[in-house]
């Protein structure tokens, strides 16, 4: 009897122990979320937050820099001369800058077009396959660069040359990394297409592509740089408009603070260009893709 | 088998199929004839099937027993079209298997669910690919999903789920198009034992209504012996089967035919069978 009622004391102790404990627990875990949603803002924060001083920083040795060695500003402008060019020459540079955009956004489009349709043939095709894919990685391997003038002799010098180098440039990334999501599909997940009597269409439709998803917007990543990159060299070579022009010409001219104005509108385009492929990729990831919702 | 040197005092004997092989071979359902399958590799031939020949009955549903890696996943695909037979014939039906058909019900060894899409749409995925109409079998799709316990879970991704959870989801797959043959690889080897059970008694309850052919691979000799009519015992490569087993128990099937003495003495044998099929000595089975 005594060891039943010990027992009983003591299960009643560790009931009570029980409850307190959790109450104190549940307590404690509302605090210690609250801190983790606190920890996760301040880190957020801090991932933003550190580049930019970083680059303020950058931006402030650069002008203190050049203003106390008093550097010539051919040679080098402090950033303020620099803003101060960007805002005077605004109307000049939006208006040579219009061109590179459209040029640079129908490279894009058109090389992704064009990259993931070759993909697709050189993924379903065994024999153009062997034909082409070989070729496809040696053109990958030479210097695109060096063709360029090349595109001119084709094309004149009207913007077609621009925009065909623009697309030849930025059209292979996208091609292998298209096809490298066409084919890295798990083997098991064919053999479920097969044992369900799927046509290699439908599988194409409902594997192969959802599976690229990914693969192909790291190609379109890459080739939305590319793309600009292939405008610029392009209006190097021969043009009478657009920021490659006329961060040439005003390099004649020894004005270093315009070079420099016309490269900061090229990095802002960039970079919104990237920014939009990037947003594009995510929400399109989120929607199809592996991610959980 | 040394151990049963004299037929006559085979433990096994009531149990034996009668017939492994039908009188008639062209109107057995499905009918191995003398099948083998070798694999040719980098490092040479592999035989994964050593023979089979056997004949199965419209609306049986057999348990394939065996060591690891001795061909009974190799033995389903070439049952369901999915890989070649190097030498022998496999008849459905009365027509060769030379391929998948549309009324096949795969489960693989691994769940193989589309990562990008959710639960019951990896479900209603075969009814889309055969372009059936899916509003005939979205109904079932919940059902199912209902049956093996996912029904909060339709909306998920695979990736959200647990290894057991999508071994369920393909189950579910396997069974939406209501395939006349079955063709079950492992389907509850990720399962913990309680919902091995739960999985077990869905698929005896399920057998119960509609009698559907079914090769079910397992490892667990119990869930073989409790889930089919008859169980066959592959040995280790190059593999044949020696053992062709007709179970005594009726359907509708009750859990408690698993607490019969009879129950248990036949899956005692079958350990001895598989046991000497792995060509390890008798001695070393512990307990
Ligand atoms: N595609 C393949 N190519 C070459 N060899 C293979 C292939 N598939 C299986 N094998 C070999 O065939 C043999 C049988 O494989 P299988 O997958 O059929 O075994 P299993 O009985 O299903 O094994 P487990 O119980 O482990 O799943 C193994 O030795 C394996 O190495
Ligand atoms: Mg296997």
């Amino acid at each position: 009897m005594q060891t039943a009622s010990t027992v009983d004391a003591s299960a009643q102790a560790a009931a009570a122990q029980a409850a307190a404990a959790s109450a104190g627990m549940a307590a404690a875990q509302a605090a210690s979320a609250a801190a983790g949603r606190r920890r996760a803002r301040l880190l957020a924060l801090r991932r933003i937050l550190l580049p930019v001083v970083a680059a303020a920083l950058f931006l402030l040795v650069w002008e203190a820099g050049t203003r106390w060695a008093q550097v010539p500003e051919v040679l080098l402008p402090p950033p303020s001369a620099v803003l101060d060019r960007l805002v005077s020459a605004f109307p000049l540079l939006m208006k040579h800058a219009w061109p590179t955009i459209w040029q640079s956004l129908a490279g894009f489009a058109i090389a992704t077009v064009l990259g993931i349709t070759l993909a697709t043939l050189l993924s379903a095709s065994t024999i153009i396959r062997e034909t082409l894919y070989p070729n496809v990685v040696f053109f990958q391997l030479i210097p695109k660069i060096a063709l360029a003038p090349l595109f001119v002799v084709w094309f004149g010098l009207g913007p077609e040359a621009r925009l065909s180098f623009s697309v030849f440039v930025s059209f292979f990334p996208v091609v292998i990394a298209t096809l490298a999501g066409l084919d890295n599909v798990e083997r098991d997940l064919l053999r479920l297409c097969r044992a369900l009597t799927a046509s290699s269409w439908q599988t194409f439709v409902s594997v192969r592509l959802p599976h690229a998803v990914p693969y192909i917007f790291s190609g379109m990543k890459i080739a939305s740089t590319f793309a600009i990159i292939g405008v610029i060299v392009g209006e190097f070579i021969t043009s009478k408009m657009g920021l490659g022009y006329l961060i040439l010409f005003a390099s004649a001219q020894a004005e270093t603070a315009l070079i420099l104005a016309a490269i900061s509108v090229l990095c802002v385009f960039g970079l919104a260009f990237y920014g939009v492929v990037a947003l594009c990729e995510r929400w399109t990831i989120e929607r199809f893709g592996d991610r959980p919702r | 088998m040394q151990i049963h040197a004299d037929p006559a005092a085979d433990p096994a004997a009531e149990w034996r199929h009668p017939q492994p092989v039908a009188p008639d071979r062209d109107a057995a359902y499905l009918s191995l004839r003398h099948a083998r399958k070798v694999y040719q590799t980098r490092t040479g031939d592999v035989e994964a099937v050593g023979l089979a020949n056997l004949d199965i009955a419209a609306g049986e549903f057999v348990s394939i027993l065996g060591p690891s890696g001795c061909g009974k996943s190799t033995l389903l695909s070439m049952v369901g079209g999915l890989e070649s037979v190097t030498e022998g014939e496999i008849w459905l039906e009365g027509a060769r298997v030379t391929g998948p058909r549309r009324d096949f019900g795969y489960i693989f060894q691994d769940p193989t669910l589309l990562p990008w899409k959710s639960v019951l749409d990896n479900v209603l995925f075969p009814i889309r690919t055969q372009k059936r109409p899916v509003a005939d079998y979205e109904a079932e799709a919940h059902r199912l999903l209902e049956m093996v316990g996912l029904g909060e879970f339709k909306a998920k991704r695979p990736r959200e789920l647990s290894g057991g959870m999508r071994q369920r989801v393909a189950l579910c797959r396997g069974l939406i198009n209501d395939p006349r043959l079955m063709l079950m690889d492992e389907p509850f080897s990720a399962l913990d034992a309680i919902s091995r059970d739960d999985m077990n008694l869905a698929l005896v309850r399920l057998w119960d209504s509609y009698h559907k052919t079914a090769l079910f691979v397992t490892h667990s000799i119990r869930e073989a012996v409790f889930l089919a009519d008859r169980v066959l015992v592959m040995t280790a490569r190059p593999s044949r089967i020696v053992a062709d087993l007709r179970l005594p128990f009726a359907r509708p099937r009750d859990v408690t035919v698993q607490d019969t003495p009879e129950f248990n003495r036949i899956c005692a044998w079958l350990r001895d069978q598989i046991q000497a099929g792995y060509g390890r000595p008798e001695q070393t089975r512990g307990g």
